[in-house]
This record gives C-alpha cells, structure tokens and sequence, in this order.
C-alpha cells in the first residue's frame, strides 16, 4: 500500500507539556523554586555550534 | 582588563597551578581516608538503590538527633580544606560544587539517583526579603540536619493533587543547630524564609524513579503552574527518539513503537509516538491505533483524537488494521 509521509510538525502535543528534566529548581534552594530555560539554551547551543552543519 | 600577574604567569607556565591542585585534592584524599569515606560512599550507593536510612549504620547516624557524628564528618573536610585553599587558592575543589549569592554547596558523595551534599546558605539581612511565589515537588526522600545557623522556614505538604491545582498546608517552622527532618519530598518542601545565622544543612537525597514527574504550584492558591521530568533518564530518552526522528532512521521505528506503548512518563511515549509517525507510517499508524484501543491508557484519548485527525487529512490510513500487541 502507498501510505503518506506524516508531517511532523502537524501532530499536536499533548494538553500538559513537561519540561526537560533540570528545567524546574527545586524550592529547598536558597533561590526558591521557580523555573529555568538555561538547560534548553544549553542544548540549542550545543546542537547549533556541533551538530548542525 | 587585568589580569592578576600570578594568573597572567600561568599563561606560560601552568607548574604553579598545577602543584596548588595537587595540594587541594590531597587535602580530600585524607579527609576521605580519616572518614572512613568508603564505607560511606557503599551506604550512598545502597541508599541509592533503594535501602532505608535505618538499615545504613554509617549514614543514619550522621541524621540521629543528639549524634556528633555529622558535625565532625563536615568538620573534619572543611577545616583541612580551608587551609589548603590559603595555603594554594589556585587549586580547585576536587567535589561537584555549586556556588550562587546566597549559598554554596558541595557533594560529599554521589552514587546514581543519591547525593550526599553539604550547603551553606547566607544570612538574608535587615532589609526584607521577597518572599517565595511559587513551590515545587520533587519526587524522593530527603534527609536533612542543620549543623548550624538559625532561621525560620515554611514547611509546605501537598495534601491533594488534582488536575489543574493542589491542595496545600502550610505550616512555619524554626530551624536551629541540631534540627533533623526526614521528608517525602515528593509530598512536602521545605521554603527556608529568613536567615538570621548562616545555615549549614546536612542532605542526603534520592530522586524519584523513572516516569515521575516535578511539578510547581502556586503558594496562594494551589493552582499548577508547570511540570517536568524527575529522571534525566526521561529527558535522555525523549532527544534520543528527537534525534533517531531528526535522523530519519526509519530502521528505529519498530524501537520507537514499542517505546511509545511500554510503561513510562506520557511526554516521553508521545514523543515516540510522533517521531514513529514520522519515520514509517505503517509502523507508527499500527501502534496509534493499539494505544487508542486500550481501556487503561491516559494516553488513549489524545491517541484517538490523533487517530481521527490523520485519517481525516489521509483517508487511505483507514486501511492500517491494529496488529495485536
């Protein structure tokens, strides 16, 4: 059977997303909880500067 | 810019650091020698595995109320380290450390999921600190003993988790030299408000297990503000199957299948789910349909609602029948 190729950007996510692990400090540090994207900026960098041709 | 000159003379000749290094880690090597430090590190490793803290003689003792042992397990690190650090402050400390305004922290030891760690948290002074807005759950055990300090802290347990907010308590605590509290830190944090002497905190960790999840709440209200994964081993999974997708490794499609119908965290097997899609249709479309069948999915409803959505946009999907599982 000739079956299409799905795009990906047209699944939908689910209703609750969940941040990569590290992403959310925990609140018995002095600086408290709240949430942090540095991990992601970490891995967008590394992906554009070494993986990415 | 300047530069100090004993920093600019290592640009030609690194001996000076070097010899200031070794000086440092021998200051740790004896440290751990004095400390019985192996016998400890196989506690960590226990703990991490899974053990109760009672069933660990070394590590229990170091949070039994009344008992010297912690105080002098510190001691014993940070009194010879101190020195050694004057004596050589181009050397590095040989621990995982992590430092900030407020407060320094230091891994005595570490095995998988379990840490043991020492933090030092600074005084916040006369003028008033902004309270904290917001609390987060981190599944585990927490074991923790104040070795010194005082201040005051807001003990926060999560009483009821629904969907869209939870139910708090929370309840005001001083801390003071001598204070252990073992915690469900899945169920309870600690929010440290004030502190009027430096804290020295004694904590021995274990992270939550695969498919967990942190999660933030909002202290007025209760109202959930963001999750996410409580194992890096999620998180690790999830770019792998974004990087077999990226890749176009169709061959991983039969892999990414059955990831997406096994036991694990929902983001996790979603992701899966799509990037099979992506890669081989068939294979992706058959597993869609499975988890769309089941009884006792959290995932069934989203999968079918994917389901009518592709066979809408491509009427010729209809023709996947759902292999059995």
């Amino acid at each position: 059977m000739n079956l299409p190729k799905i795009d990906l950007s047209a699944l939908p996510d689910l209703h609750t997303l969940t941040g990569a692990f590290g992403s959310l400090f925990p609140t018995g540090s002095a600086s408290g909880g709240t949430s942090d994207d540095t991990i992601v900026v970490l891995m967008v960098f590394v992906y554009e500067r070494l993986i990415q041709p | 810019m300047s530069i100090h000159p004993d920093l600019l003379a290592l640009r030609s000749n690194d001996a000076p650091q070097r010899h200031d290094q070794i000086a440092v880690t021998a200051a740790v090597q004896a440290w751990r020698k004095r400390a019985q430090f192996a016998r400890l590190e196989r506690e960590v490793e226990r703990f991490a595995a899974g053990e109760p803290l009672d069933a660990l003689p070394v590590l229990s003792q170091l949070f039994k109320p009344g008992c010297q042992a912690a105080g002098r397990l510190v001691d014993a690190l940070i009194a010879p380290l101190v020195t050694a650090l004057r004596g050589h402050p181009l050397g590095e400390v040989p621990l995982r450390h992590y430092v900030d305004d407020r407060s320094a922290l230091l891994v005595l030891s570490q095995s998988g999921g379990a840490a043991l760690t020492v933090q030092v948290i600074e005084p916040t002074g006369q003028a008033p600190q902004p309270g904290a807005k917001t609390v987060t759950f981190t599944p585990g055990m927490a074991h923790e003993r104040i070795l010194a300090g005082a201040g005051e802290a807001d003990l926060v347990s999560l009483n009821a988790q629904l969907p869209d907010r939870a139910d708090l308590a929370i309840e005001q605590c001083r801390l003071a030299a001598g204070d252990c509290l073992s915690r469900d830190s899945g169920r309870q944090s600690r929010l440290i408000r004030t502190v009027t002497k430096p804290l020295v905190i004694l904590r021995l960790q274990r992270r939550g297990g695969s498919g967990e999840l942190t999660r933030e709440y909002d202290l007025a209200d209760g109202r959930f503000l963001a999750q996410a994964a409580a194992s890096p081993r999620e998180t690790r999974l999830e770019l792998v199957a974004a990087l077999l997708g990226r890749m176009g490794r169709s061959d991983a499609a039969p892999l990414l299948a059955a990831m997406a119908e096994e036991e694990a965290a929902q983001s996790l097997r979603w992701q899966s789910l799509k990037e099979c899609l992506g890669l081989d249709t068939a294979t992706g479309f058959a597993a869609l349909q499975r988890i769309a069948a089941r009884d006792d999915d959290m995932l069934a409803a989203p999968a079918g609602a994917l389901r009518a959505q592709l066979i809408e946009t491509y009427p010729q999907l209809k023709g996947i029948a759902a292999c059995p599982e």
